[in-house]
Protein backbone atom coordinates (compact mmCIF):
# COMPACT_ATOMS: atom_id res chain seq x y z
CA UNK A 1 0.00 0.00 0.00
CA UNK A 2 1.59 3.83 -0.95
CA UNK A 3 0.65 6.89 1.15
CA UNK A 4 -0.93 8.07 -1.61
CA UNK A 5 -3.72 5.50 -2.39
CA UNK A 6 -7.05 6.34 -0.93
CA UNK A 7 -6.95 4.63 2.26
CA UNK A 8 -3.72 6.02 3.29
CA UNK A 9 -4.91 9.31 2.58
CA UNK A 10 -7.89 8.78 4.42
CA UNK A 11 -6.30 7.62 7.13
CA UNK A 12 -3.28 10.08 7.33
CA UNK A 13 -5.76 12.75 6.91
CA UNK A 14 -8.36 11.37 9.71
CA UNK A 15 -5.34 11.11 11.94
CA UNK A 16 -3.88 15.15 11.58
CA UNK A 17 -7.80 16.32 12.04
CA UNK A 18 -8.45 14.67 15.22
CA UNK A 19 -5.03 15.12 16.63
CA UNK A 20 -5.35 18.85 15.79
CA UNK A 21 -8.81 19.96 15.94
CA UNK A 22 -10.97 17.13 17.91
CA UNK A 23 -8.50 16.17 20.58
CA UNK A 24 -10.13 13.71 22.60
CA UNK A 25 -12.97 12.54 20.29
CA UNK A 26 -13.41 8.87 19.37
CA UNK A 27 -12.06 8.54 16.48
CA UNK A 28 -15.06 6.40 15.03
CA UNK A 29 -17.31 9.23 15.79
CA UNK A 30 -15.14 10.80 12.34
CA UNK A 31 -16.56 9.27 9.77
CA UNK A 32 -15.70 9.67 5.56
CA UNK A 33 -18.69 11.18 4.71
CA UNK A 34 -19.31 13.41 8.25
CA UNK A 35 -19.51 17.22 6.97
CA UNK A 36 -16.03 19.37 8.40
CA UNK A 37 -17.47 22.85 7.53
CA UNK A 38 -21.08 23.06 7.60
CA UNK A 39 -20.54 20.56 10.73
CA UNK A 40 -18.31 23.53 12.54
CA UNK A 41 -15.28 20.77 12.67
CA UNK A 42 -13.15 23.36 10.44
CA UNK A 43 -13.35 27.20 10.42
CA UNK A 44 -11.45 29.54 8.02
CA UNK A 45 -8.15 29.51 10.68
CA UNK A 46 -8.61 25.72 10.89
CA UNK A 47 -8.91 25.26 6.46
CA UNK A 48 -5.56 27.03 6.28
CA UNK A 49 -4.18 24.89 8.53
CA UNK A 50 -5.47 21.60 6.91
CA UNK A 51 -3.93 23.36 3.64
CA UNK A 52 -0.70 23.74 5.20
CA UNK A 53 -0.70 20.16 6.30
CA UNK A 54 -1.80 18.92 2.88
CA UNK A 55 0.54 20.81 0.68
CA UNK A 56 3.27 19.94 3.22
CA UNK A 57 2.21 16.12 3.19
CA UNK A 58 1.49 15.46 -0.10
CA UNK A 59 4.09 18.06 -1.94
CA UNK A 60 0.96 19.72 -4.06
CA UNK A 61 -0.84 23.24 -3.99
CA UNK A 62 -3.96 24.26 -3.36
CA UNK A 63 -5.76 27.86 -5.01
CA UNK A 64 -8.10 30.05 -3.53
CA UNK A 65 -11.61 28.58 -4.56
CA UNK A 66 -10.42 25.40 -3.47
CA UNK A 67 -10.76 26.37 -0.12
CA UNK A 68 -14.45 25.59 -0.18
CA UNK A 69 -17.34 23.02 0.86
CA UNK A 70 -17.03 21.48 -2.56
CA UNK A 71 -13.05 20.34 -1.60
CA UNK A 72 -13.10 20.01 2.00
CA UNK A 73 -16.10 18.97 3.62
CA UNK A 74 -15.80 15.85 4.32
CA UNK A 75 -13.17 13.53 4.57
CA UNK A 76 -13.84 11.53 1.47
CA UNK A 77 -14.05 15.01 -0.73
CA UNK A 78 -10.61 15.98 0.95
CA UNK A 79 -9.20 12.64 0.18
CA UNK A 80 -10.58 13.10 -3.92
CA UNK A 81 -9.16 16.20 -3.69
CA UNK A 82 -5.52 15.31 -2.37
CA UNK A 83 -5.62 12.20 -5.21
CA UNK A 84 -6.57 14.52 -8.28
CA UNK A 85 -3.88 17.15 -7.53
CA UNK A 86 -1.48 14.27 -7.21
CA UNK A 87 -2.76 12.90 -10.52
CA UNK A 88 -2.09 16.09 -12.25
CA UNK A 89 1.50 16.37 -11.01
CA UNK A 90 2.58 13.17 -12.58
CA UNK B 1 17.22 33.28 7.80
CA UNK B 2 20.14 35.58 7.47
CA UNK B 3 18.83 39.09 8.07
CA UNK B 4 22.19 41.21 7.59
CA UNK B 5 21.82 43.88 4.74
CA UNK B 6 23.28 43.31 1.94
CA UNK B 7 24.86 45.74 -0.42
CA UNK B 8 21.96 46.49 -2.46
CA UNK B 9 19.54 46.60 0.36
CA UNK B 10 21.88 49.16 1.95
CA UNK B 11 22.02 51.06 -1.08
CA UNK B 12 17.81 51.11 -1.45
CA UNK B 13 17.30 51.54 1.72
CA UNK B 14 19.19 54.92 2.28
CA UNK B 15 18.06 56.45 -1.21
CA UNK B 16 14.48 55.63 -0.11
CA UNK B 17 15.01 57.52 3.54
CA UNK B 18 16.85 60.35 1.57
CA UNK B 19 13.99 61.07 -1.08
CA UNK B 20 11.29 60.37 1.59
CA UNK B 21 13.18 63.29 3.79
CA UNK B 22 13.98 65.61 1.26
CA UNK B 23 10.88 65.40 -0.54
CA UNK B 24 8.13 63.89 1.70
CA UNK B 25 7.71 66.54 4.87
CA UNK B 26 6.35 69.58 3.54
CA UNK B 27 3.24 71.37 4.62
CA UNK B 28 2.14 68.13 7.04
CA UNK B 29 0.44 70.08 10.01
CA UNK B 30 -1.22 71.85 7.05
CA UNK B 31 -2.54 68.81 5.43
CA UNK B 32 -3.11 67.37 8.51
CA UNK B 33 -5.02 69.79 8.99
CA UNK B 34 -7.56 69.94 6.48
CA UNK B 35 -7.39 66.28 6.04
CA UNK B 36 -5.46 66.78 2.22
CA UNK B 37 -4.21 64.08 0.46
CA UNK B 38 -1.41 65.06 -1.59
CA UNK B 39 -1.57 63.40 -5.42
CA UNK B 40 2.12 65.40 -6.14
CA UNK B 41 3.97 63.33 -3.48
CA UNK B 42 1.90 60.50 -4.20
CA UNK B 43 3.74 60.77 -7.93
CA UNK B 44 6.76 61.15 -6.16
CA UNK B 45 6.81 57.91 -4.47
CA UNK B 46 5.65 56.16 -7.46
CA UNK B 47 8.58 57.45 -9.47
CA UNK B 48 10.60 56.12 -6.92
CA UNK B 49 9.00 52.48 -7.38
CA UNK B 50 7.43 52.49 -4.19
CA UNK B 51 4.17 51.42 -5.65
CA UNK B 52 5.19 48.64 -6.84
CA UNK B 53 7.72 46.89 -4.79
CA UNK B 54 7.41 43.57 -5.12
CA UNK B 55 5.69 43.30 -8.18
CA UNK B 56 7.61 41.53 -10.92
CA UNK B 57 9.14 43.98 -13.65
CA UNK B 58 7.64 42.99 -16.23
CA UNK B 59 4.34 44.34 -15.03
CA UNK B 60 6.52 47.44 -13.59
CA UNK B 61 7.14 46.61 -10.20
CA UNK B 62 11.03 46.30 -8.56
CA UNK B 63 10.32 42.52 -8.08
CA UNK B 64 11.91 42.75 -4.67
CA UNK B 65 11.16 39.36 -1.78
CA UNK B 66 9.41 40.27 0.77
CA UNK B 67 12.03 41.09 2.95
CA UNK B 68 13.71 43.70 0.49
CA UNK B 69 10.29 45.06 0.10
CA UNK B 70 10.18 45.10 4.48
CA UNK B 71 13.34 46.87 4.16
CA UNK B 72 12.14 49.70 1.62
CA UNK B 73 8.76 49.81 3.58
CA UNK B 74 10.60 50.55 7.05
CA UNK B 75 13.03 53.38 5.06
CA UNK B 76 9.92 55.29 3.66
CA UNK B 77 8.41 55.02 7.17
CA UNK B 78 11.58 55.99 8.42
CA UNK B 79 12.09 59.38 6.14
CA UNK B 80 8.30 60.51 5.60
CA UNK B 81 6.81 62.01 8.15
CA UNK B 82 3.55 61.77 6.46
CA UNK B 83 2.17 58.76 8.24
CA UNK B 84 -1.15 58.70 5.88
CA UNK B 85 0.67 58.72 3.14
CA UNK B 86 2.73 56.11 3.71
CA UNK B 87 -0.46 54.38 4.45
CA UNK B 88 -2.40 55.20 1.74
CA UNK B 89 0.58 54.00 -0.46
CA UNK B 90 0.53 50.60 1.18
CA UNK B 91 -3.16 49.78 1.48
CA UNK B 92 -2.73 50.50 -2.37
CA UNK B 93 0.23 48.59 -3.02
CA UNK B 94 -0.95 45.58 -0.10
CA UNK B 95 -4.45 45.13 -0.29
CA UNK B 96 -5.01 45.87 -3.97
CA UNK B 97 -2.18 45.37 -6.36
CA UNK B 98 -0.63 42.07 -4.27
CA UNK B 99 -4.17 40.25 -4.94
CA UNK B 100 -4.16 40.91 -8.62
CA UNK B 101 -0.39 40.13 -9.23
CA UNK B 102 -0.91 36.86 -7.23
CA UNK B 103 -4.23 35.65 -8.51
CA UNK B 104 -5.17 37.95 -11.56
CA UNK B 105 -5.37 36.21 -14.66
CA UNK B 106 -3.04 37.13 -17.39
CA UNK B 107 -5.20 40.01 -18.27
CA UNK B 108 -5.84 41.86 -15.49
CA UNK B 109 -2.42 41.69 -14.55
CA UNK B 110 -1.51 43.10 -18.02
CA UNK B 111 -4.56 45.66 -17.83
CA UNK B 112 -4.08 47.09 -14.20
CA UNK B 113 -0.29 46.14 -12.74
CA UNK B 114 1.52 48.46 -14.91
CA UNK B 115 -0.85 51.70 -13.75
CA UNK B 116 -1.03 50.38 -9.87
CA UNK B 117 3.48 49.97 -10.01
CA UNK B 118 3.42 53.26 -11.67
CA UNK B 119 0.94 54.96 -9.67
CA UNK B 120 -0.92 56.56 -12.00
CA UNK B 121 -3.55 54.26 -11.49
CA UNK B 122 -4.83 54.51 -7.66
CA UNK B 123 -6.73 51.96 -6.03
CA UNK B 124 -8.79 50.97 -3.24
CA UNK B 125 -9.50 47.13 -1.48
CA UNK B 126 -13.62 47.80 -0.30
CA UNK B 127 -14.50 44.79 1.94
CA UNK B 128 -15.82 46.07 4.95
CA UNK B 129 -19.18 46.62 5.57
CA UNK B 130 -21.85 48.88 8.28
CA UNK B 131 -22.58 45.31 9.53
CA UNK B 132 -19.58 43.25 8.73
CA UNK B 133 -16.32 44.60 10.06
CA UNK B 134 -14.63 42.17 11.72
CA UNK B 135 -16.22 39.54 10.73
CA UNK B 136 -15.81 40.73 7.56
CA UNK B 137 -16.81 37.50 5.36
CA UNK B 138 -20.41 37.09 6.79
CA UNK B 139 -20.79 40.13 4.43
CA UNK B 140 -24.19 41.29 2.88
CA UNK B 141 -23.05 42.49 -0.29
CA UNK B 142 -23.77 40.59 -3.37
CA UNK B 143 -23.11 39.34 -6.76
CA UNK B 144 -25.17 37.81 -8.32
CA UNK B 145 -24.69 36.15 -12.10
CA UNK B 146 -26.04 37.87 -15.31
CA UNK B 147 -25.00 36.96 -18.55
CA UNK B 148 -21.64 36.55 -18.54
CA UNK B 149 -20.79 38.65 -15.58
CA UNK B 150 -22.30 39.67 -11.93
CA UNK B 151 -24.19 42.49 -10.72
CA UNK B 152 -23.00 43.72 -7.43
CA UNK B 153 -24.75 45.50 -4.86
CA UNK B 154 -24.24 46.41 -1.63
CA UNK B 155 -22.43 49.26 0.58
CA UNK B 156 -18.89 49.37 1.99
CA UNK B 157 -17.43 51.66 4.06
CA UNK B 158 -13.90 52.65 5.71
CA UNK B 159 -12.23 51.73 2.27
CA UNK B 160 -8.71 53.76 2.27
CA UNK B 161 -8.33 55.51 -0.93
CA UNK B 162 -11.69 55.36 -1.79
CA UNK B 163 -12.29 59.01 -2.41
CA UNK B 164 -10.11 59.06 -5.05
CA UNK B 165 -9.66 55.69 -6.53
CA UNK B 166 -9.60 55.48 -10.16
CA UNK B 167 -9.95 51.55 -9.08
CA UNK B 168 -11.79 49.42 -6.56
CA UNK B 169 -10.80 45.73 -5.56
CA UNK B 170 -13.92 44.28 -3.69
CA UNK B 171 -15.67 41.02 -2.41
CA UNK B 172 -19.22 40.33 -2.78
CA UNK B 173 -21.25 37.14 -1.77
CA UNK B 174 -21.56 34.85 -5.39
CA UNK B 175 -22.95 32.43 -3.48
CA UNK B 176 -24.25 32.81 0.12
CA UNK B 177 -25.18 29.57 1.29
CA UNK B 178 -21.64 28.53 1.12
CA UNK B 179 -20.17 32.03 2.95
CA UNK B 180 -16.58 32.18 3.16
CA UNK B 181 -16.32 28.49 2.47
CA UNK B 182 -16.35 29.19 -1.35
CA UNK B 183 -19.45 31.71 -1.20
CA UNK B 184 -17.00 35.11 -1.57
CA UNK B 185 -15.65 35.80 -5.01
CA UNK B 186 -13.40 39.26 -5.44
CA UNK B 187 -13.75 41.61 -8.51
CA UNK B 188 -11.41 44.30 -9.87
CA UNK B 189 -13.38 47.30 -11.30
CA UNK B 190 -13.07 51.19 -12.87
CA UNK B 191 -13.84 53.33 -9.96
CA UNK B 192 -16.09 54.99 -13.34
CA UNK B 193 -18.12 51.76 -13.41
CA UNK B 194 -22.06 52.65 -14.07
CA UNK B 195 -23.56 51.93 -10.56
CA UNK B 196 -20.37 53.01 -8.46
CA UNK B 197 -19.87 55.46 -6.41
CA UNK B 198 -17.01 56.46 -3.59
CA UNK B 199 -17.86 60.19 -3.24
CA UNK B 200 -18.39 59.80 0.67
CA UNK B 201 -15.14 60.69 2.70
CA UNK B 202 -14.74 60.00 6.06
CA UNK B 203 -13.02 62.26 8.46
CA UNK B 204 -11.05 60.79 11.31
CA UNK B 205 -8.80 61.58 13.78
CA UNK B 206 -5.60 60.12 12.57
CA UNK B 207 -3.71 59.23 9.18
CA UNK B 208 -5.81 62.34 7.99
CA UNK B 209 -3.84 62.85 4.96
CA UNK B 210 -5.34 59.23 3.77
CA UNK B 211 -8.57 59.69 2.39
CA UNK B 212 -11.12 57.18 3.97
CA UNK B 213 -14.63 56.74 1.80
CA UNK B 214 -17.54 54.44 1.04
CA UNK B 215 -18.01 52.72 -1.73
CA UNK B 216 -21.26 51.84 -2.88
CA UNK B 217 -21.98 49.54 -5.44
CA UNK B 218 -25.91 49.52 -7.05
CA UNK B 219 -26.03 47.08 -9.79
CA UNK B 220 -23.06 47.80 -10.80
CA UNK B 221 -22.30 44.94 -13.56
CA UNK B 222 -18.63 43.34 -13.16
CA UNK B 223 -17.53 41.23 -16.48
CA UNK B 224 -16.38 37.66 -15.92
CA UNK B 225 -13.03 39.14 -16.67
CA UNK B 226 -13.30 41.36 -13.63
CA UNK B 227 -13.19 38.44 -11.48
CA UNK B 228 -9.99 37.96 -9.42
CA UNK B 229 -8.80 34.00 -9.27
CA UNK B 230 -12.01 32.00 -9.67
CA UNK B 231 -15.46 32.17 -8.39
CA UNK B 232 -15.29 31.29 -4.55
CA UNK B 233 -11.68 32.36 -4.13
CA UNK B 234 -12.51 35.85 -2.45
CA UNK B 235 -11.76 34.67 0.86
CA UNK B 236 -8.00 33.24 0.89
CA UNK B 237 -7.26 35.68 -1.62
CA UNK B 238 -8.52 38.67 0.63
CA UNK B 239 -6.75 36.58 3.59
CA UNK B 240 -3.86 36.64 1.78
CA UNK B 241 -3.62 40.08 0.77
CA UNK B 242 -4.25 40.71 4.36
CA UNK B 243 -1.32 39.17 5.30
CA UNK B 244 1.28 41.28 3.27
CA UNK B 245 -0.81 44.31 4.38
CA UNK B 246 -0.19 43.00 8.40
CA UNK B 247 3.43 42.33 7.82
CA UNK B 248 4.15 45.33 5.52
CA UNK B 249 2.43 48.77 7.02
CA UNK B 250 4.58 47.13 10.41
CA UNK B 251 7.67 47.25 8.37
CA UNK B 252 6.62 51.00 7.59
CA UNK B 253 5.67 51.25 11.24
CA UNK B 254 9.48 49.87 12.18
CA UNK B 255 11.12 53.54 10.55
CA UNK B 256 8.58 55.36 12.51
CA UNK B 257 9.17 54.01 15.67
CA UNK B 258 12.98 54.17 14.71
CA UNK B 259 12.46 58.24 13.65
CA UNK B 260 10.88 58.54 17.30
CA UNK B 261 13.34 56.92 19.95
CA UNK B 262 16.22 59.05 17.55
CA UNK B 263 14.02 62.28 18.07
CA UNK B 264 13.66 61.53 21.74
CA UNK B 265 17.20 60.83 22.19
CA UNK B 266 18.13 64.26 20.81
CA UNK B 267 15.44 65.98 22.68
CA UNK B 268 16.47 64.20 26.20
CA UNK B 269 20.12 65.12 25.49
CA UNK B 270 19.39 69.04 25.35
CA UNK B 271 16.79 69.76 27.05
CA UNK B 272 17.56 70.54 30.48
CA UNK B 273 15.03 70.35 33.89
CA UNK B 274 17.22 71.99 36.65
CA UNK B 275 20.57 70.85 36.84
CA UNK B 276 21.05 68.14 33.85
CA UNK B 277 19.22 67.07 30.64
CA UNK B 278 16.24 65.29 31.21
CA UNK B 279 18.07 62.05 29.42
CA UNK B 280 20.05 61.74 32.99
CA UNK B 281 16.49 61.39 34.55
CA UNK B 282 15.97 57.17 35.05
CA UNK B 283 12.13 58.10 34.59
CA UNK B 284 13.22 59.39 31.18
CA UNK B 285 15.54 56.94 30.30
CA UNK B 286 14.36 54.10 31.07
CA UNK B 287 11.38 55.03 28.65
CA UNK B 288 13.75 55.36 25.95
CA UNK B 289 15.62 52.19 26.61
CA UNK B 290 12.17 50.33 26.03
CA UNK B 291 11.14 52.24 22.95
CA UNK B 292 15.20 50.35 21.94
CA UNK B 293 14.04 47.06 22.87
CA UNK B 294 10.26 47.63 21.30
CA UNK B 295 11.94 48.53 18.18
CA UNK B 296 14.70 45.54 17.77
CA UNK B 297 12.17 43.21 18.56
CA UNK B 298 9.09 44.44 16.03
CA UNK B 299 11.97 44.53 13.71
CA UNK B 300 13.31 40.94 13.72
CA UNK B 301 9.10 39.72 14.28
CA UNK B 302 8.30 41.88 10.90
CA UNK B 303 11.59 40.45 9.52
CA UNK B 304 10.89 37.00 10.32
CA UNK B 305 7.34 37.53 8.63
CA UNK B 306 8.57 39.58 5.34
CA UNK B 307 10.75 36.74 5.04
CA UNK B 308 7.64 34.27 5.53
CA UNK B 309 5.48 35.99 2.88
CA UNK B 310 6.11 34.02 -0.03
CA UNK B 311 7.21 30.94 1.55
CA UNK B 312 4.85 28.84 4.29
CA UNK B 313 1.09 29.17 5.04
CA UNK B 314 1.94 29.95 8.37
CA UNK B 315 2.98 33.47 7.09
CA UNK B 316 -1.02 33.86 8.07
CA UNK B 317 0.22 33.52 12.19
CA UNK B 318 3.25 35.17 11.74
CA UNK B 319 1.83 38.34 9.84
CA UNK B 320 -1.29 38.19 13.01
CA UNK B 321 1.51 38.26 15.50
CA UNK B 322 3.67 41.18 13.67
CA UNK B 323 0.59 43.14 13.47
CA UNK B 324 -0.44 43.46 16.87
CA UNK B 325 3.39 43.70 18.55
CA UNK B 326 4.49 46.28 16.23
CA UNK B 327 1.01 48.33 16.21
CA UNK B 328 1.20 48.57 20.12
CA UNK B 329 4.49 48.89 20.10
CA UNK B 330 4.25 52.01 17.75
CA UNK B 331 1.39 53.38 20.40
CA UNK B 332 3.71 53.08 23.02
CA UNK B 333 6.35 54.60 21.53
CA UNK B 334 4.25 57.42 20.26
CA UNK B 335 2.43 57.79 23.90
CA UNK B 336 5.88 57.97 25.24
CA UNK B 337 7.18 60.35 23.01
CA UNK B 338 4.27 62.96 23.92
CA UNK B 339 5.41 62.08 27.13
CA UNK B 340 9.12 62.84 27.02
CA UNK B 341 8.50 65.84 25.14
CA UNK B 342 6.61 67.33 28.25
CA UNK B 343 3.70 69.99 26.84
CA UNK B 344 5.49 70.68 24.00
CA UNK B 345 4.87 67.04 22.98
CA UNK B 346 1.34 68.03 23.01
CA UNK B 347 1.55 70.95 20.97
CA UNK B 348 0.76 70.42 17.13
CA UNK B 349 4.02 72.12 15.74
CA UNK B 350 6.27 69.32 17.32
CA UNK B 351 4.44 66.60 15.16
CA UNK B 352 4.44 64.20 17.89
CA UNK B 353 0.87 64.27 18.94
CA UNK B 354 0.01 63.62 15.25
CA UNK B 355 2.52 60.30 15.31
CA UNK B 356 -0.14 59.47 18.32
CA UNK B 357 -2.90 59.89 16.57
CA UNK B 358 -2.24 58.43 13.43
CA UNK B 359 -1.38 55.05 15.60
CA UNK B 360 -4.19 54.64 17.42
CA UNK B 361 -5.13 53.40 13.96
CA UNK B 362 -2.60 50.74 13.14
CA UNK B 363 -5.09 48.65 16.01
CA UNK B 364 -7.88 48.61 13.96
CA UNK B 365 -7.10 48.31 10.33
CA UNK B 366 -6.12 45.19 8.59
CA UNK B 367 -8.29 43.44 10.83
CA UNK B 368 -8.27 44.25 14.68
CA UNK B 369 -5.60 43.28 16.97
CA UNK B 370 -8.54 41.19 19.03
CA UNK B 371 -9.11 39.88 16.02
CA UNK B 372 -4.78 39.08 15.57
CA UNK B 373 -5.05 37.58 18.66
CA UNK B 374 -8.21 35.25 17.69
CA UNK B 375 -6.24 34.54 14.74
CA UNK B 376 -3.07 33.45 16.75
CA UNK B 377 -5.06 31.01 19.28
CA UNK B 378 -6.70 29.03 16.13
CA UNK B 379 -3.19 28.64 15.12
CA UNK B 380 -2.35 27.43 18.10
CA UNK B 381 -5.17 24.99 17.97
CA UNK B 382 -6.84 26.73 21.26
C1 LIG C 1 -7.71 53.92 9.30
C2 LIG C 1 -8.55 52.79 8.83
C3 LIG C 1 -8.44 52.34 7.53
C4 LIG C 1 -9.23 51.29 7.07
N1 LIG C 1 -9.13 50.91 5.75
C5 LIG C 1 -9.93 49.93 5.28
C6 LIG C 1 -9.89 49.56 3.89
O1 LIG C 1 -9.09 50.08 3.11
N2 LIG C 1 -10.76 48.62 3.44
C7 LIG C 1 -11.65 48.02 4.26
O2 LIG C 1 -12.39 47.17 3.80
N3 LIG C 1 -11.71 48.33 5.60
C8 LIG C 1 -10.88 49.27 6.11
N4 LIG C 1 -10.95 49.63 7.45
C9 LIG C 1 -11.94 48.99 8.31
C10 LIG C 1 -11.34 48.01 9.30
O3 LIG C 1 -10.87 46.87 8.63
C11 LIG C 1 -12.42 47.69 10.35
O4 LIG C 1 -12.68 48.87 11.06
C12 LIG C 1 -11.98 46.59 11.30
O5 LIG C 1 -11.87 45.35 10.65
C13 LIG C 1 -12.96 46.44 12.49
O6 LIG C 1 -14.28 46.36 12.06
P1 LIG C 1 -15.38 47.31 12.74
O7 LIG C 1 -14.89 48.70 12.67
O8 LIG C 1 -16.69 47.00 12.13
O9 LIG C 1 -15.38 46.90 14.28
P2 LIG C 1 -16.23 45.69 14.93
O10 LIG C 1 -16.05 44.47 14.16
O11 LIG C 1 -17.61 46.19 15.18
O12 LIG C 1 -15.49 45.55 16.33
C14 LIG C 1 -15.77 46.38 17.45
C15 LIG C 1 -14.89 45.91 18.61
O13 LIG C 1 -15.24 44.55 18.95
C16 LIG C 1 -14.10 43.72 18.86
N5 LIG C 1 -14.47 42.42 18.30
C17 LIG C 1 -15.30 42.18 17.25
N6 LIG C 1 -15.38 40.87 17.00
C18 LIG C 1 -14.55 40.26 17.87
C19 LIG C 1 -14.18 38.91 18.11
N7 LIG C 1 -14.66 37.92 17.35
N8 LIG C 1 -13.32 38.64 19.12
C20 LIG C 1 -12.82 39.66 19.87
N9 LIG C 1 -13.13 40.96 19.71
C21 LIG C 1 -13.98 41.25 18.72
C22 LIG C 1 -13.16 44.45 17.91
O14 LIG C 1 -11.82 44.03 18.09
C23 LIG C 1 -13.40 45.88 18.27
O15 LIG C 1 -12.65 46.21 19.41
C24 LIG C 1 -10.15 50.66 7.95
C25 LIG C 1 -10.24 51.10 9.27
C26 LIG C 1 -9.46 52.14 9.72
C27 LIG C 1 -9.57 52.58 11.15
Amino acid sequence: MSDTDRDSIIARVRRFILEEFLPGEDPEDLTDSMPLISGGILDSIKNMRLIGFLEEEYGVAFEAHEISFEFLDTLELITSTVQAKLAEKK
Amino acid sequence: MDFALSEDQRILRDEITRFAENELNDDIAERDRGQTFSREQWDKCAEMGLAGLPVPEQYGGSGLDGLTTAIALEALGYGCRDGGLVFSLCAHLLACTVPIWKHGSDELKERYLPGLCAGTTIAVNAMTETTSGSDAFNMACRAVKDGNGYRINGTKIMSTNGPIADIVITYSQTDPEKGAYGGLTGFVLDAKTEGIRTDQKFEKMGLRTSMLGEVVFEDAYAPEEAMIGKVGGGTAIFTQSMEWERTLIAAAHLGTMRRLLEDCIAYARTRVSGEHTIGKHQAVSHKIVDMKIRLEAARNLTYCSAWNLDRSRTSAMASSMTKVFVSEALVQTALDAVQIHGGHGFLTETGVERILRDSIGGTLYSGTNEVQRNIVAGWLGL
